[in-house]
This record gives structure tokens, C-alpha cells and sequence, in this order.
């Protein structure tokens, strides 16, 4: 069984699912981790008394019982009347179904939706027998054990799924690097910096294991950016400023200064650099707006939170150093040299140089503050590098179909037959996939 | 409710509150542990008359009583292969989460579907008189969830059948 | 969602976004589908032009079933020699589509189908064969019918996956298809079991299915299997008989795509409601669970919460 089948890859993060087949560069699916069930009926979930209703008369085509049998032929059903990503956004828009959002901060909360959710993923989309598959799945940082049991209770008994591999997302991440041409090593110690929708994250990774107590998260993201372009579009008055065309712009348009100042003023002396944005309304009317400063003002929230934010003051550079200082003093070199990005919010032309630039600036600092302290020690300097690449945006997703193609993927993976013979806590432990002594 | 049932189940409640007449008890083998003896059985004399509760062959509660913890394993009714396979299924997944059920025991007693196990310190924690609530809504509704399950079972196939001889005509 | 599509999502949504004449780029995919079969998409030559590969299992058998004249009829000009590991391939040139929207879609779900047509080559070859056979056994009656007509043609076994195989055969008043299936996993093999009664049953009991085919199963090979090579009598329970009786009435030209189709999807469609079953009834035991809990924890003393909140937040501990 399963002797050639490629790997199914699926990676389920809080905004986007990506699922696609081990050994391509790119997932085949990517659409929002959205379940639509039948508004009420769905929420097996929820609080009250009531638990999932028992169909008993089923027959939906017993002739004869007129109006009556047409109901109760969905009686029973309903668990397999819902749709997922694009589709059940559309069909959420519709009456009678609405939303939800099985995961949240990139940990799964509603097993009931993220089983169906599986399930669909597999069926309708993946087509495939999962008896006949091995999967890789990611899960996030700090996940909770009993999350992997309850994810291997669905893969295996549900699924039965030939083999299960569970992976950190931001070690997936680590190992998409490999692709640049910058990282010669293959090692997986590293700065993972995630950043998505919702959040940013700064993960210190050293040989494959995260280290836990040294995560930091910001709250500074892709939707952050993006609200930031649409109040810049309000305030000029621009004739069309929705959110949609501001994730627009902020796509299209946007990268990272050197210098903020010097860009205002590159930008006054050469008026080409102001840009024409046309949108094309749903009915066929279009609308043209400047877009102007935004072009860099927006992503440099991240390097200057103050212009957006009144609350979190920390720039990214300094959050990293911070990240990379209260890690074990052993790996801080290896966690410097490698810093690696991951996530459509570092996509902006130039955001790695920047925040090379800014992290070195901040350690290059530190080490002459204690050069001038030691009294003429010299140091011999440290390497920070910053590695971007071309699989960013779907970094976790590519590290697995990096890792799941690999002969000895398999290895790695807990059976079936293991899950039946030891249970749910097999997968509490997996070996380091990638890791040394592996290809 | 079938008439043997209540009786069965009045028995079932008696005979426990009067088993969880429990009291914290130091081991006397090892010094300075505290084990429920009714798993450790090293000492006979701790140990009281174990009982059987049975309705019918297919169902029936084992009731382990001893000084400081009493064990409480339950055969489910099992009618068809259908039944067996959702006992099973139920209870692994019940005991998989054990952890939060406190009382539960992971692994049932040979020849049981599920065992409670209930120490001192929980009748300490609890309230004695919910424990056996506890237990007695469990016999009931076990039984209800695997039919319900069971003619879940059927009705889809029924239904998924159906669905895929329609498009032929 | 209740029965499966025909066709792959996959490669009908790749081919409607390149099709609709957004700039070309370099594809690269292994995409698969059920039954172990493996699509490559690839822009080998240039990025206007796709390369589309199937690999199928049992494609050596299919052959011998007239697959190749299938693919042909549905692929003729697009066909090329095909690429080294597969069995199969046509190639795609954006450049050089049809002009009207509707043959493009058309033949965007004719790719998406490709795996339908190349497993559709023996049930065309029985229909087919049971048109010819019906028409010769009109000139007779029962008895004099000579033994050729009588007992129908040969069996056409399809390994279509490793351990499971269809099997074809034509008479002259039916079209007789059998899936042999086996289960791995006892769930599987007891819910299995409970929805092959129901496959069976169901034509008997429900008044609008009476012209459904007729569904039989069973452990043991079924009499029409007499004499094929290969069949495993293993009667440990894990390996059942499927078998589908088509009458005539679905194999009228009219109705004859459509049912070639559905009834190749029967093993997925099946094991698909197996899995979905098993979801749900995971839904079940969690809803359950919860209950239990909730009646567990009504065991526990109100008065232990002694931790209280001060409006603004901080905690406090309330004495005694």
C-alpha cells in the first residue's frame, strides 16, 4: 500500500490552508480555513442540551409521504451538508449557513468543524484515499500535546490515514530556506520570523527544537498594514478607499525604504515615483486613485510602530535581538547568522535588507558598548544575516513538501499499524525530520 | 425506562454508596505511600467481598470495594458486532480522555467495557452522593448514546445508499 | 457535500485560470487522485504550453480494453507520445485554444475527466457488447439460444488498486459489474458491512428505486467470477463481493455516460461515507463527553471557587 503515492501536505494556519502533494513547489489549494454549516444545526459544539439529532426516518425518496419526506430527509444529514474555504465564505453570504473559524491563533478550537474541514480537504479537493497517503501535517509553536492526540485520534481513526507526521510550522520554515542560494549549510538552527494575517511571530529554533520560553509575538500583521494603507487612502480623500483596495495597494505597491526621511524627499524630487491605482468596481466602473507615501509608510510599521500604533512601541529589529539575547548564549551566534522569513507580510521588496541592516546596527552597537567597557578586548564580530527567498509566502507549506518528498520521509512517520498497536500518545514524539544525520 | 432496568440500576446506586464508605489509609507495606489498595492488593485484609450487579448476561457492574478506594467496572450491552464496535470505540475514546474525568479508569478490568476508579481523596474533593449520580447517569445514557449511534449508523447508510442508486435512473 | 465529483478540482481550476488568459507561468505539479492515480501538469516546453500526464494502475489492462481508442476519441489532437513514468499524456497550447467560451470549458471538464475516460474504456467495450448480444439473442428464444449468447462474453478484470479489482461482464440482458473490496480495519469492515446491506436492501424497499440496478453482496466469489485467474478465496472476512447488475435501461446511449461515471465513483463514494460516518459519530462522542464531564463536575463542592476578582481585575483570596 501507499509505495509511490506522494505525501499529502496540509498546512492549517488561523487565516489560510494550504494543502497540496509533497515534491511540488507550490500548494495546489490554498483558501481560507472556513467551515459554513447550516446555521444551528452545526453547532454540535456549542452549550445547550441539545446533541447532534438522530435521523430516523432517513428515506428521502420513500415515495408517497408527500412535503413531510422531503425534511425529514435532511434530518441526520446535516453534518454533511457544509462547505469549506472560498466556498463556504460565498455560501456564509447566502441564508442559512453561517461561519466559523475552526482555528484560532493557529491552535485548533473546534475539532467537530477542523474533522469535516479534514474531511473535505481530503475528498473533495485532494482527491485522495488517505489509506493510500502518507500525510505531513504542521501545528504551531508550543502546541499542546493532547492537540497532536486529538489530531492523530481523527487522522487515524477517522481516516485511517497510512501514515501521520506533524511538524512545527516554523521549522518547516527553516528548511524552506534551504532553496536559497545564501544557505549552504542545511542546518536547522535558526530566527524564524512568521508573519501572517493576524500576528507576527519571532520563533528561535536551534537544531529542529523551538525554544519555547524565547517566543515573542507581535501584533503587527498583514491586517494591520492593511488598515494603515485604508486610513491613509481616507485621509487623502481618495474616491475608492475599501479595505479590498487597500490589501491592493498594499500588494501591489508597497516595499521597505532604507530611510524614511530621504524617501519623502526622493519622492518630491521625482514626481514619477507617485503612482495611478485603477479599480474596477463589480459593475464594471472604475476608479482611479494615487498612490503616493503609503508605498513605504506601510510597511515600516514594522520598523516604527509609533506611526501606527499607540500601544506597541518595540520596532521588529529590536524585538529579534531581544528574541535572540534571552536565548541559550550557545546557539545566539547560529540564531543570528540564520534569520529566516516566512509569511505574506515579509513579502515587501527590501524587508530583509532593512532589518538586516537594523539588527546589525543593533549588535554592532552592543558590541563596541562592551569593546569600550573590557577595555580594549576586540571582538571578533558577529554574522547577521537575514535570508529571504523565494517560497516565503508559503514557507511552512514548502518546507514540508521540501521534507516530505524525501526517501527516508517515511521513516519518520508513525503507521497506522503503530497508532493501533500504542494509541494517540505515539505521537507525542517524532523523530527530527531533516535533521542531522538525515539527507 | 424498561422495568428491569430501575431496579437494576437502584441496586447499582445502593450497593456503591455503600461501598464508597472509604477513608484515607496509609499503605502498610510501603512506609509513606498512599495507594488505593484495591489496585496495589497487597494486603488481603483491606480488601472487602467484591460484587456483582447483573441485569442480564450482556449487562452487568462489578463493584471492588476496598479500605481506602473502590473500583467500578461496567459491561455495556453489546447485541451485534455493530454495538461491540461502538462500545469500543466509545470507551477508547472516553478513556483517552481520562485525564479530565478524574475517577476513570485508562484501562478496564479484563472482561469489562469501562472501570471507574474512585479513591479517598475523591470522595474527600466531591460529593460522595454525585460520584454514584455520576456513575448512574453514565449506565444510562451509555446505553442510549450506542443505539442512538447505531441507528445513526443505519440510517446513513440507508440514506447513502439511496443517494447513489437515484442518479442511475 | 453527499456524492463526489467526477472530475479533478485540481486540474479544472489550474485549466479555467489558464484558460481565461492570465499571463502564462511555468507549472509544475504531481497531482493525485483516488485509486492511486498520479497527474503530472507541467509547461515543459514553454509556459504557454501544458503538458498533462495520467499514471494509472491498472492502464496496461485498460489498454487491452480499448482505452487508447477512448483517449483518442476524446483527445485526438492534443494527444502526444507520452511522458517517461506515465501512460499517458496531451499537451495543451494556450495559444492555440478554441475561440468560443463553451468549447473551452468543454474541454477544460473533457482534461478534468481524464481519469473517468481512461477507466471508462471496458464499461463502453460491455455496453457495447451488450447491445450486440441483445440483438442477436432477440432472433432467439430462451432455450434455443446458441451457448455464446446464453452465457454473455468474457469477464474484464481492472486491478484497479493494489488489493481490490472490477470486474466487467456482459450478457445479452444485463451488464454485470463487481467490485471486489477489502477492508483493512475492523470499523471499517463492520460499517462497511452495514452500509453494503443497506446498498442491497434499498432497491427492495424503496418504491422509486425499483429501476435502480440491482446491488448483491457477498464473502465468497460470485458464480459469474468462475473461472478468472487471480482471485484470491481468502474467507477471512475482509474481502467482500460487490456486485452491480445493469439492466438494459441503463445502458441506453442517452443514460450511458453518465452511469459509466457514477458507477466508477462507487468505491470512493463509499469509502468516503465510511470516513464521514465515523467523523460524525466522533462528533457524537465529543458532544457525549462533554456532557459527562459537565454531570462529573456538579460532584464537586460550589463553595471551593474562594477565588474572587475585584472590579479592576486583580484577585483576592476570601478568608475561612
Amino acid at each position: 500500500m501507499a509505495s509511490q503515492t506522494p505525501a499529502v501536505v496540509m498546512d492549517n494556519g488561523t487565516g489560510y490552508s494550504k494543502l497540496g502533494f509533497a515534491g511540488n513547489d507550490s500548494p495546489s489549494f490554498v483558501f481560507p480555513t472556513a467551515i459554513a454549516t447550516k446555521a444551528g444545526a452545526g453547532s454540535a459544539a456549542g452549550s445547550g442540551p441539545g446533541r447532534p439529532p438522530v435521523a430516523n426516518k432517513p428515506s428521502f425518496l420513500a415515495g408517497g409521504a408527500g412535503a413531510s419526506s422531503h425534511l425529514s430527509g435532511k434530518r441526520g444529514t446535516e453534518d454533511l451538508d457544509f462547505f469549506i474555504g472560498d466556498e463556504a465564505l460565498a455560501a456564509a453570504n447566502g441564508p442559512g449557513y453561517g461561519i466559523n473559524y475552526p482555528i484560532r491563533h493557529g491552535q485548533i478550537e473546534n475539532w467537530d468543524h477542523m474533522e469535516r474541514f479534514w474531511s473535505n480537504s481530503i475528498f473533495k479537493y485532494l482527491r485522495v484515499e488517505p489509506e493510500d497517503h502518507y500525510f505531513l501535517l504542521t501545528e504551531p509553536p508550543l502546541n499542546p500535546p493532547e492537540n497532536r492526540e486529538n489530531t492523530a485520534e481523527i487522522m487515524f481513526e477517522s481516516f485511517n490515514c497510512a501514515g501521520l507526521y506533524i511538524a512545527v510550522q516554523a521549522v518547516l520554515a527553516l528548511a524552506a530556506s534551504w532553496t536559497s542560494s545564501k544557505v549552504t549549510d542545511r542546518s536547522l538552527t535558526g530566527t524564524v520570523i512568521d508573519s501572517g494575517d493576524g500576528v507576527t511571530h519571532v520563533i528561535p529554533v536551534a537544531e529542529g527544537y523551538v525554544i519555547g520560553s524565547s517566543i515573542k509575538s507581535i501584533p503587527i500583521a498583514g491586517r494591520d498594514i492593511t488598515y494603515f494603507v485604508q486610513s491613509l487612502l481616507r485621509d487623502r480623500g481618495e474616491p475608492d478607499s475599501s479595505l479590498k483596495t487597500a490589501e491592493k495597494v498594499k500588494e501591489e505597491y508597497c516595499y521597505v525604504s532604507p530611510d524614511i526621511v530621504k524617501e519623502f524627499a526622493r519622492y518630491d524630487r521625482e514626481p514619477d515615483r507617485f503612482l495611478k491605482h485603477t479599480v474596477t468596481a463589480p459593475n464594471g466602473r472604475s476608479v482611479s486613485i494615487d498612490v503616493g507615501y503609503e508605498r513605504f509608510l506601510a510597511p515600516e510599521i514594522f520598523f516604527n510602530p509609533e506611526i501606527y500604533s499607540s500601544d506597541f512601541l518595540t520596532p521588529l529589529p529590536n524585538v529579534v535581538d531581544g528574541v535572540i539575547q534571552s536565548s541559550p548564549i550557545d546557539v545566539r551566534r547560529g540564531l543570528y547568522k540564520n534569520i529566516v522569513l516566512s509569511g505574506g507580510s515579509t513579502l515587501y521588496k527590501d524587508f530583509g535588507r532593512r532589518l538586516q541592516r537594523d539588527i546589525r546596527h543593533l549588535v554592532d552597537a552592543r558590541i563596541r558598548a562592551s569593546e569600550a567597557r573590557s577595555g580594549g578586548a576586540r571582538s571578533g564580530g558577529l554574522d547577521v544575516a537575514v535570508v529571504t527567498h523565494k517560497r516565503q509566502r508559503h514557507g511552512p507549506w514548502f518546507g514540508g513538501s521540501l521534507l516530505g518528498q524525501t526517501p527516508e520521509f517515511r521513516s519518520y512517520c508513525h503507521t497506522k499499524a503503530e497508532y493501533d498497536e500504542i494509541g494517540p500518545s505515539i505521537v507525542r514524539r517524532f523523530a527530527l525530520l531533516g535533521g542531522p544525520g538525515s539527507s | 425506562m424498561s422495568t428491569s432496568l430501575r431496579p437494576y440500576l437502584q441496586c447499582v446506586r445502593s450497593s456503591l454508596s455503600a461501598a464508597l464508605a472509604i477513608s484515607n489509609f496509609a499503605s502498610q507495606t510501603s512506609e509513606r505511600h498512599n495507594v488505593p489498595e484495591i489496585e496495589a492488593a497487597s494486603s488481603p485484609e483491606l480488601l472487602l467481598n467484591p460484587l456483582v450487579i447483573s441485569r442480564n448476561y450482556d449487562e452487568r457492574t462489578f463493584i471492588e470495594p476496598s479500605v481506602n478506594s473502590v473500583r467500578v467496572s461496567l459491561k455495556v450491552k453489546q447485541a451485534d458486532e455493530i454495538e461491540h464496535i461502538l462500545v469500543h470505540k466509545f470507551a477508547r475514546f472516553l478513556t483517552q480522555r481520562a485525564d479530565a474525568f478524574l475517577i476513570l479508569r485508562r484501562k478496564p478490568v479484563e472482561g469489562y467495557d469501562i472501570s471507574f476508579l474512585i479513591t479517598n481523596f475523591h470522595t474527600e474533593a466531591m460529593l460522595k452522593h454525585k460520584i454514584v449520580d455520576f456513575v448512574i447517569e453514565f449506565m444510562e445514557e451509555v446505553d442510549k448514546e450506542i443505539s442512538e449511534m447505531k441507528l445513526f449508523l443505519n440510517a446513513r447508510a440507508r440514506f447513502v445508499a439511496e443517494s447513489f442508486l437515484t442518479p442511475f435512473d | 457535500m453527499l456524492l463526489l465529483d467526477y472530475h479533478n478540482v485540481l486540474i479544472h481550476s489550474l485549466l479555467t485560470e489558464r484558460f481565461s488568459g492570465s499571463t502564462p507561468v511555468s507549472i509544475d505539479q504531481i497531482v493525485s487522485d483516488f485509486d492511486g492515480v498520479t497527474f503530472h501538469l507541467s509547461t515543459p516546453e514553454s509556459k504557454t504550453k501544458i503538458l498533462i500526464s495520467i499514471q494509472v494502475k491498472c492502464f496496461r489492462e485498460l489498454v487491452q480494453y480499448g482505452a487508447q481508442q477512448v483517449l483518442e476519441r476524446e483527445y485526438g489532437p492534443y494527444i502526444v507520445d507520452p511522458e517517461p513514468g506515465y501512460d499517458f499524456s496531451v499537451l495543451i497550447d494556450l495559444e492555440n485554444l478554441p475561440a468560443e467560451q463553451e468549447a473551452k470549458d468543454d474541454l477544460i471538464m473533457r482534461l478534468a475527466l481524464m481519469k473517468r475516460n481512461a477507466m471508462a474504456a471496458p464499461f463502453e467495450r460491455a455496453f457495447d457488447e451488450f447491445a450486440k448480444l441483445s440483438e442477436e439473442a432477440s432472433r432467439y428464444t430462451t432455450e434455443s439460444a446458441p451457448q455464446g449468447v446464453k452465457e454473455g462474453g468474457e469477464v474484464m478484470a481492472i486491478h484497479y488498486r493494489e488489493e481490490e479489482a472490477m470486474y466487467i461482464k456482459a450478457s445479452h440482458d444485463r451488464v454485470t459489474v463487481i467490485f471486489s473490496t477489502v477492508f483493512r480495519e475492523e470499523t471499517d469492515r463492520i460499517f462497511g458491512k452495514v452500509f453494503l446491506q443497506e446498498f442491497v436492501d434499498a432497491r427492495r424497499r424503496v418504491l422509486t428505486l425499483q429501476n435502480a440496478p440491482q446491488v448483491l453482496f457477498r464473502n465468497d466469489p460470485p458464480l459469474e467470477l468462475a473461472g478468472v485467474p487471480g482471485l484470491q478465496n481468502v474467507n477471512d472476512g475482509t474481502l467482500s463481493y460487490v456486485t452491480f447488475v445493469l439492466f438494459p435501461r441503463h445502458l441506453t446511449p442517452q443514460r450511458r455516460y453518465e452511469n459509466i461515471s457514477h458507477i466508477q465513483i462507487f468505491r470512493d463514494y463509499f469509502h468516503y461515507h465510511i470516513k464521514a460516518s465515523k467523523a460524525y459519530i466522533h462528533t457524537r462522542m465529543r458532544k457525549r463527553t462533554a456532557d459527562f464531564l459537565q454531570v462529573l463536575n456538579r460532584a464537586r463542592p460550589e463553595n471551593e471557587e474562594r477565588e474572587r476578582k475585584t472590579a479592576s481585575g486583580r484577585t483576592f483570596r476570601v478568608q475561612g
